[in-house]
C-alpha cells in the first residue's frame, strides 16, 4: 500500500515514514472518533488505517456510540469551541462522561499510542493506561467559549499532547501542543489521475460545456462560502470573457439553512444558461475530481472557513485557485505564487480575468500549486507527522532526534 | 566490514542526510510590535531558529526572508520594518543570541520612530512555534565527483537544506558540508572555494542545487579532458 505513493509523495517523507514505522513496528496505534462515515475525520481515517497497517503498525479504529442527548450535547460543545454561545449544564457534562465511561467498558483501550479525535470521546482519557495518549483537535478553537474550553481542558490536561491543524488554535492547554495540518490522499477517487474519457463522461452527464473556460467552486451551499458573491464575480468577468460557471455541492436535506441558501443562489442565477448549479449526491468523489480537472480556474471564495481542504484538492489538479483569505486558505495559497488570495468580489473577478487572459501564468501557478501540495498536504506527510509525534513523546528525545 | 577499517578523510564517502521537522507550539503569541519584541527577547533559541534559519526550507516563495519580516509586512503592513528585518542575514550571526539581539535592535529602532504601531487583526497574530527535527541518512553515498553529481540531482531539497544551510550552525567552521567534503576527501580546494562563495541567503535550495551541479559538471568535464578521456 505504502509503495503506491512512491513517485508521488516526496522521497524524504516516505523514507522518514519507514524509519519511524520501523522503530514503532509491531506496536499498536488506536484511533477513536465518533463516526465511521461522513466528515473529514472519517474520510482521512478510512485511508490512513490501511497505510499504517502496511507499514507494520497495528493500527485500529474504534467508534464511540451514544444516544441523541449525547450527540446534541457534543454538537453544542463543538459549536461553543468554535466561538458560538451555547448553554451546557452540569447534567449534560455528567452525561458526556457517563456515555464515555460506558464506551470505555466495552472498548479495548490497551494500545501503545491512542489518538482521540475531537471532543466527543475526550473523557475516555480518564480511563487511560500507561501509554501515549494524544488529543487531536480538528476544530477551530482560536476563540472558544471559556467555560466550555475549561471543561474540555480538564480532560485535555490528562493527555501527553494535543495536535491542532493550525498554529492559532494552540496555546490554550498546559500539555505539549503540536501543529499538524490536514491532508488529501492523492490516490483516492477524489484526487487520483483521471483519463480524458472519464473527465468527458462526467462533463457530458452533468451537461457542462467544454468549449469555453470553466470557472468552478465546489462547496456546500452555505452563506459563508459566498455563492452569490461568486455569481457576481462571474458576471463581472462575463462582460470581458465568455465563460461558464459551475457551482457544485451536496444537497443539504437535513440543513434548512442550506436549502434556503440553495434557493437563494438559484434565484440569483436567474436562469443564466451558463451558470450550472449542481447538486451532487454524497460520495460523488470521482465527479468532483473530474469537475476540478476540467476547470480553468477554481474558486473557494469563503468568507469564513475551517481549513478548506477543497483548495488543496484543486491545487493538486494543477489548477490556479482563487481563495478568500479566511481560515486555513492562506496556509495553502501563497498569494501570487500558488494561487491568489482575495478579499472582495471585485478582487475575485479581477483575478479570474487575469488568469483567463494569461494562460502561461495560470499554467505556471497551477504547477507550483501542485508541487506545494505535494510537499505539504499529502496524507503521507500527515501520517509521518503522527508517527513523529508518537516517537517524540515515547523517546523524550528533545528537539533533535537522529534516526 | 568497512566499519572495521579506519577510513581516512581522503577515502570517506559523502553520506547524504536529510532533516524533516514537525512543528510544536510554544503557546506564545504577539498581537503588535511591542509584544513581538518582548517575546523575541525571551522565547527559546529553538523558536528563533525555526522562524529564521528554517525559513529557508520554505523555498522563498514568500516575499520576505524570515517569518518575523513576513508578519510585519503582511499582517501589520509595516513594510519598512519588514524590509529591515528581511535584511538581517542569519548566516552572518555566530549564535542564536546574536541573531536575537539583531532582531530586537531593529524593532527597537523602528519603535523609536513609530511608537504606536497597530494591532494585527484577531486570528492574525504572530504565533511562536519551534520544531522537533528528525535527521536521517537517505541511503545515498558518493565516493567521487560523478557519483556526487548524480546524487545531488536525485535528493530531496530537505537534503540540500541540511548540508548547505543547517550545516552552517552545526559545523564549527560555519561552512557547508558539501565544500568541506570536496576539499577534505577529494582535495578539490578550488571547487570548494567556489561553492563557499555562493551566498546562501540569496538563493533557494533548488537554486543551490542548480549552482553546485553546474560547478561540479564543469569540474568533471575538466577532469575528463585532463585525463584525455574526451577527444
Amino acid at each position: 500500500m505504502i509503495e503506491s505513493y512512491t513517485g508521488i509523495a516526496p522521497k524524504g517523507d516516505l523514507l522518514l515514514l519507514r524509519k519511524l514505522a520501523d522503530s514503532l513496528a509491531g506496536k499498536t496505534f488506536l484511533h477513536v472518533n465518533s463516526t465511521r462515515e461522513g466528515g473529514g475525520v472519517a474520510e482521512i481515517l478510512q485511508r490512513m488505517i490501511p497505510i499504517m497497517l502496511s507499514l507494520g503498525i497495528k493500527a485500529r479504529w474504534e467508534i464511540i456510540t451514544g444516544d441523541d442527548r449525547f450527540f446534541d450535547m457534543t454538537k453544542k460543545v463543538h459549536n461553543a469551541l468554535q466561538g458560538n454561545t451555547e448553554f451546557i449544564d452540569n447534567e449534560m457534562w455528567e452525561h458526556h462522561f457517563r456515555i464515555n465511561e460506558a464506551n470505555a467498558a466495552g472498548m479495548d483501550l490497551d494500545a501503545d499510542a491512542v489518538l482521540i479525535h475531537d471532543p466527543q470521546p475526550v473523557p475516555l482519557v480518564t480511563f487511560r493506561k500507561e501509554s501515549v495518549w494524544i488529543w487531536r483537535c480538528h476544530i477551530d478553537v482560536s476563540n472558544p467559549q471559556q467555560d466550555v474550553v475549561k471543561r474540555i481542558g480538564e480532560y485535555a490536561a490528562k493527555f501527553d499532547a494535543a495536535i491542532y491543524s493550525v498554529s492559532r488554535f494552540a496555546g490554550a492547554l498546559s500539555v505539549n501542543e503540536f501543529i499538524i495540518p490536514p491532508s488529501i490522499d492523492p490516490l483516492s477517487n477524489k484526487n487520483r489521475d483521471l483519463s480524458n474519457d472519464e473527465i468527458a463522461e462526467t462533463a457530458d452527464r452533468l451537461g457542462i460545456p467544454r468549449d469555453r473556460p470553466v470557472i468552478l467552486q465546489v462547496s456546500r451551499f452555505d452563506k459563508f462560502k459566498d455563492p452569490t458573491g461568486v455569481i457576481m464575480a462571474y458576471r463581472m468577468v462575463k462582460k470581458y470573457n465568455d465563460c461558464v460557471l459551475v457551482l457544485a455541492g451536496s444537497p443539504a436535506a437535513d440543513d434548512p439553512e442550506g436549502t434556503e441558501v440553495l434557493n437563494e443562489v438559484r434565484e440569483f442565477a436567474s436562469n443564466d444558461p451558463d451558470i450550472h448549479i449542481l447538486l451532487l449526491p454524497p460520495f460523488s468523489d470521482k465527479d468532483i475530481n473530474a469537475l476540478q480537472r476540467m476547470a480553468t480556474v477554481i474558486l473557494q471564495k469563503s468568507l469564513k472557513e475551517g481549513f478548506g481542504l477543497t483548495v488543496a484538492e484543486g491545487m493538486w489538479k494543477g489548477k490556479p485557485v482563487i481563495g478568500g483569505a479566511a481560515g486555513g486558505i492562506p496556509l495553502q495559497i501563497v498569494h501570487g505564487a500558488t494561487g491568489f488570495l482575495v478579499h472582495s468580489i471585485e478582487g475575485t473577478a479581477f483575478r479570474i480575468r487575469q488568469l483567463l487572459n494569461n494562460t502561461p501564468m495560470a499554467q505556471q501557478m497551477g504547477e507550483r500549486a501542485r508541487e506545494y501540495v505535494r510537499q505539504n498536504f499529502l496524507i503521507t506527510r500527515q501520517i509521518r507527522d503522527y508517527l513523529a509525534v508518537w516517537h517524540t513523546l515515547s523517546s523524550q528525545g528533545g528537539s533533535l532526534i537522529e534516526l | 566490514m568497512m566499519d572495521e577499517v579506519e577510513i581516512t578523510d581522503k577515502e570517506r564517502p559523502f553520506e547524504f542526510r536529510q532533516c524533516i521537522s514537525i512543528i510544536k507550539s510554544t503557546g506564545k503569541k504577539a498581537a503588535n510590535l511591542m509584544e513581538l519584541r518582548e517575546v523575541i527577547a525571551a522565547v527559546s533559541d529553538d523558536s528563533i531558529f525555526h522562524h529564521t534559519y528554517q525559513y529557508f526550507l520554505k523555498e522563498h516563495i514568500l516575499e520576505y526572508t524570515n517569518d518575523f519580516a513576513q508578519w510585519a509586512g503582511e499582517s501589520l503592513e509595516e513594510r519598512a520594518l519588514a524590509e529591515q528585518l528581511s535584511n538581517i542575514d542569519p548566516y552572518s550571526c555566530k549564535t542564536i543570541s546574536d541573531l536575537r539581539a539583531a532582531l530586537v535592535d531593529v524593532i527597537d529602532s523602528y519603535l523609536e520612530s513609530f511608537p504606536e504601531p497597530r494591532d494585527a487583526l484577531p486570528g492574525d497574530e504572530f504565533f511562536f512555534n519551534e520544531t522537533v527535527t528528525f535527521v536521517f541518512p537517505v541511503g545515498v553515498r558518493a565516493k567521487n565527483l560523478a557519483e556526487f553529481l548524480i546524487a545531488l540531482r536525485f535528493i530531496d531539497r530537505g537534503c540540500i537544506y541540511y548540508h548547505f544551510y543547517e550545516a552552517r550552525m552545526r559545523v564549527t567552521a560555519g561552512t557547508d558540508d558539501f565544500s568541506r567534503w570536496l576539499e577534505d576527501s577529494l582535495l578539490k580546494t578550488e571547487l570548494a572555494k567556489k561553492i563557499r562563495a555562493i551566498d546562501p541567503f540569496m538563493h533557494t535550495t533548488e537554486e543551490i542545487r542548480t549552482h553546485i551541479s553546474g560547478m561540479i559538471m564543469e569540474e568533471v568535464s575538466s577532469d575528463m579532458e585532463m585525463a584525455g578521456v574526451r577527444s
